[in-house]
């Protein structure tokens, strides 16, 4: 397990090497100069070439990488260009409403698309699978921004039950803190529970056909021992699999439902950060996700392992 | 465990799901107490330091709020006393400022002409980095006569120079905070700096002190940043903001002023909308081109089509809000043949094609520039629309003059000058114009530095540089009861010092 882990920590290493010179290479080659995004269009052109050379923008590509890289490895990941605050600072800022929107869009996803699966599959092609299939169906092709702005429309505009967006804060108490992700969270979760019910459903399904699910019926098991023990712990590990990678795409997703709902999370920070050309905000942020995923994925894999005990890690 | 188990359970589950729906209802806010104000805009300050950025985001919530200069530019567009109570000049070339007594910063300290000369010696300061060191071009010296005595004296006479001391770059600010303007900016201004929080609002509060007595009216004032139009117009509708000004396009009017619950004010900018034509690229070095193209186009259509109707149509650069301003908006008018005659003249009679860049970001210039490629269309000229990014907007077409044809909004206020700079991005190069304008600056009389604006607004139809197409309306969406916002905006600021909710 000890080698395991230090093949997967330098899988990681390299992973972050690789996606940090990507990033870095494709935001340069963009067209667009980020001193006059910075200056506008009614600053004077001296002032936007001041800014530039002050940015150390003029240097090689390769130079200002090094520079960067050196930096990045004591753990100073720059100071942004547009709020001139250390990129660090800035995305620890953000954190308290993007990882509690993450993790509330995950606890959706998994509180209702396993019962909502594993009923599918018991009901295999009757009326309660098909509907339940349906609105699966609808889950998916629903893009998450307009379902979240249905959903301001009907709880915030008419019923006026919570906020249309913004974020409470954590320091007014943890109800109004929920509350103000409740909404943004349940329209980012509600893709992947729809695509999470179907994985589910088939990895159930699946299971239900094998001798040994039989063998316990024929045992007289009682239905509920059945589903919970013999088959769902055995159709775990597909569903981990793709709840895991969702867990990355929810991160993903949180980029324009926090533009929706006026959240001050990472996603707005990254989207606001692209437009302006905030070099090393981007970078840091797109370095931050990629561990996070990373480590997602990671944790998956070790899951496995408690899931199924004859899964070896060497 | 039973399935009649399982089913207790979700009765449990469904129970507690309603208990926290009703807790939301008891929990939900009651109506905001008068006198505060929550405001949409929908980008935040890149910092607030009006020293160190153009951003009008940063104007709009610091610029006459939390800080002031020396004069203001009032809601009519009239330079008047301000931080200094009269000003005096007897050749135009010294002027002396009297403070007005008793002005406080917020951090308590009194103003002093001292600070005055800090700022602007700081302002003309090549290491300050300042975005418009040009307005403080003509000034050699500062002298400060006593505490509440400054005199400027200038290079030479200036026509602009009291106006470019009510401008946002302008303000003044005691010394001792200058290192933290960024984040936490004071001045002598009817709001003080409460929070920012970053990605989320900024807070001002009431300046207890502040030196125009019964003002400010309101207690309270948070700026959300919502930067999605339908977002901004869902939290207008919930009640969570109590005015828009700059979220909402005019798509949203119609709908918005059949709601009583709201009221839709609209009025004048500076911000021209200007089809640019690059005077440096062949065909558009060609005069008659130029003015084929003017003539090609359909203005009060293209309002019509891309703006819901709302917009002035304009003639010339100068805005219906300058003083100086003709009305040529029946100069040039649609006429395609007369375009389709021009084009034959000037060696095109089957038109020519074009390439119309355009950054989503502002989607009046989209929805303009589909309305105009239509009617060029009709005189010959085929235009392609291509749409890029806005900040590869800032450097191919604006920075390097990499295009054919755009169209933008130009919001500075008296930016005519940009026309005898022939480096400017419409790379408009003519001595007659630059002689007139160069005259115009050093002509302090008004009669005569209006006999000379008139002049070079009739030289610019003529030449037809670029086709000046509307203004774009201010347009503020608020709660009904609202009083004292600016229905016109003669240069950009979001005064909230008269601002109040009615009784």
């Amino acid at each position: 397990v000890r080698r395991y882990i230090a093949r997967r920590a330098a899988a990681f290493v390299a992973t972050l090497f690789f996606v940090s010179v990507l990033v870095f290479v494709v935001v340069r080659v963009l067209p667009g100069d980020p001193a006059l995004v910075i200056i506008g269009a009614e600053g004077s052109p001296e002032a936007a070439a001041r800014l530039r050379e002050a940015l150390g923008l003029n240097r090689p590509i390769a130079v200002q990488y090094g520079e960067w890289l050196g930096r990045a490895l004591r753990g100073d990941l720059g100071v942004s260009l547009q709020y001139d605050v250390p990129v660090g600072r800035l995305i620890l800022s953000r954190l308290p409403v993007t990882i509690p929107l993450t993790l509330m869009a995950a606890a959706f996803m998994l509180t209702a698309a396993l019962p909502l699966g594993l009923y599918a599959a018991r009901r295999h092609r009757r009326a309660g699978d098909y509907l339940a299939m349906l609105v699966s169906q609808i889950g998916i092709a629903v893009p998450g921004f307009w379902a979240g702005l249905l959903l301001i429309l009907l709880f915030s505009v008419r019923l006026g039950w919570v906020e249309s967006g913004g974020f409470a804060g954590w320091s007014s108490g943890l109800w109004p803190g929920v509350r103000s992700l409740l909404l943004p969270a349940f329209a980012l979760g509600l893709f992947q529970t729809a695509v999470l019910v179907r994985a589910t459903r088939s990895s159930v399904l699946d299971v239900l056909r094998e001798d040994y699910v039989r063998t316990a019926r024929a045992k007289g098991v009682g239905e509920l021992s059945v589903l919970g023990k013999h088959t769902l712990r055995n159709a775990m590990i597909p569903i981990a699999t793709v709840a895991g990678l969702q867990l990355g795409q929810l991160m993903a997703g949180a980029i324009i439902l926090e533009s929706v709902f006026a959240l001050p999370g990472i996603g707005r920070l990254v989207l606001g950060a692209i437009t302006a050309r905030d070099l090393p905000l981007v970078q840091g942020v797109t370095l931050f996700v990629a561990s996070t995923i990373v480590l997602i994925n990671f944790v998956v894999d070790l899951l496995y392992g408690v899931l199924d005990p004859r899964i070896r890690y060497d | 465990l039973s399935i009649s188990g399982l089913r207790q359970r979700a009765r449990t589950a469904a129970g507690l799901a309603l208990a926290a729906l009703v807790l939301a209802l008891v929990a939900a806010p009651a109506a905001a107490p008068s006198p505060n104000l929550v405001l949409q805009v929908t980008t935040e300050p890149p910092g607030l330091d009006l020293t160190a950025t153009p951003a009008s985001a940063t104007a709009g919530v610091i610029f006459y709020n939390v800080q002031e200069c020396l004069v203001k530019v009032d809601r009519h567009g009239k330079i008047v006393p301000w931080l200094a109570d009269r000003w005096h000049t007897s050749d135009d070339r010294n002027y002396t400022f009297f403070l007005k007594r008793g002005v406080r910063f917020h951090n308590g300290r009194e103003l002093r002409a001292a600070d005055v000369k800090y700022v602007f010696d700081r302002a003309m300061n090549p290491e300050t980095k300042h975005p418009y060191p040009g307005y403080y071009s003509a000034i050699s010296d500062i002298i400060v006569k006593d505490d509440y005595t400054v005199t400027f004296t200038l290079k030479s006479t200036t026509a602009s120079f009291l106006l470019n001391m009510a401008r946002q770059g302008s303000v003044i600010y005691p010394r001792e905070a200058v290192d933290t303007l960024k984040s936490e900016p004071i001045g002598t201004g009817p709001f003080k700096l409460a929070e920012w929080v970053r990605g989320d609002r900024i807070v001002l509060v009431k300046n207890p002190d502040y030196h125009v007595k019964g003002l400010p009216k309101l207690d309270r004032v948070t700026y959300r940043f919502i930067t999605d139009a339908n977002a901004a117009l869902a939290a207008l509708k919930a009640g969570d903001i109590d005015v828009s000004m700059v979220g909402l396009g005019p798509e949203h009017v119609p709908e918005l002023q059949k709601d009583s619950r709201f009221q839709v004010t609209l009025g004048e900018t500076t911000n021209d909308v200007i089809l640019s034509m690059n005077n440096s690229r062949k065909p558009y070095t060609d005069r008659r081109v130029r003015r084929a193209v003017t003539y090609g186009i359909n203005k009060p259509e293209v309002v019509k089509g891309a703006m819901f109707g709302l917009g002035r149509v304009l003639g010339t650069n100068v805005d219906p809000l300058n003083p100086y301003f003709v009305d040529m908006a029946g100069a040039m008018p649609y006429d395609p043949a007369k375009a389709k005659k021009l084009l034959a003249e000037a060696g095109y009679p089957n038109g020519f094609e074009a390439v119309l860049r355009v950054s989503p970001q502002y989607q009046y210039s989209v929805r303009s520039g589909e309305v105009i490629a239509a009617q060029l269309q009709k005189i010959g000229v085929k235009v392609k629309i291509e749409q890029i990014e806005w900040s590869q907007w800032l450097s191919r077409v604006w920075k390097d003059a990499e295009y054919d044809l755009t169209i933008i909004g130009h919001a500075e206020a008296w930016d005519i000058g940009n026309y005898a700079n022939p480096k400017y991005y419409f790379r408009y190069d003519n001595a007659d114009f630059q002689k007139l304008f160069k005259e115009s600056e050093t002509t302090v009389d008004d009669r005569a530095r209006r006999a000379l604006y008139v002049k070079m607004q009739q030289k610019l139809v003529e030449d037809a540089p670029v086709v000046w197409l509307y203004v774009y309306p201010r347009l503020v969406v608020t709660k009904k009861g609202l009083q004292g916002v600016w229905k016109d905006l003669p240069l950009f600021v979001n005064d909230l010092s008269e601002v109040a909710w009615a009784k």
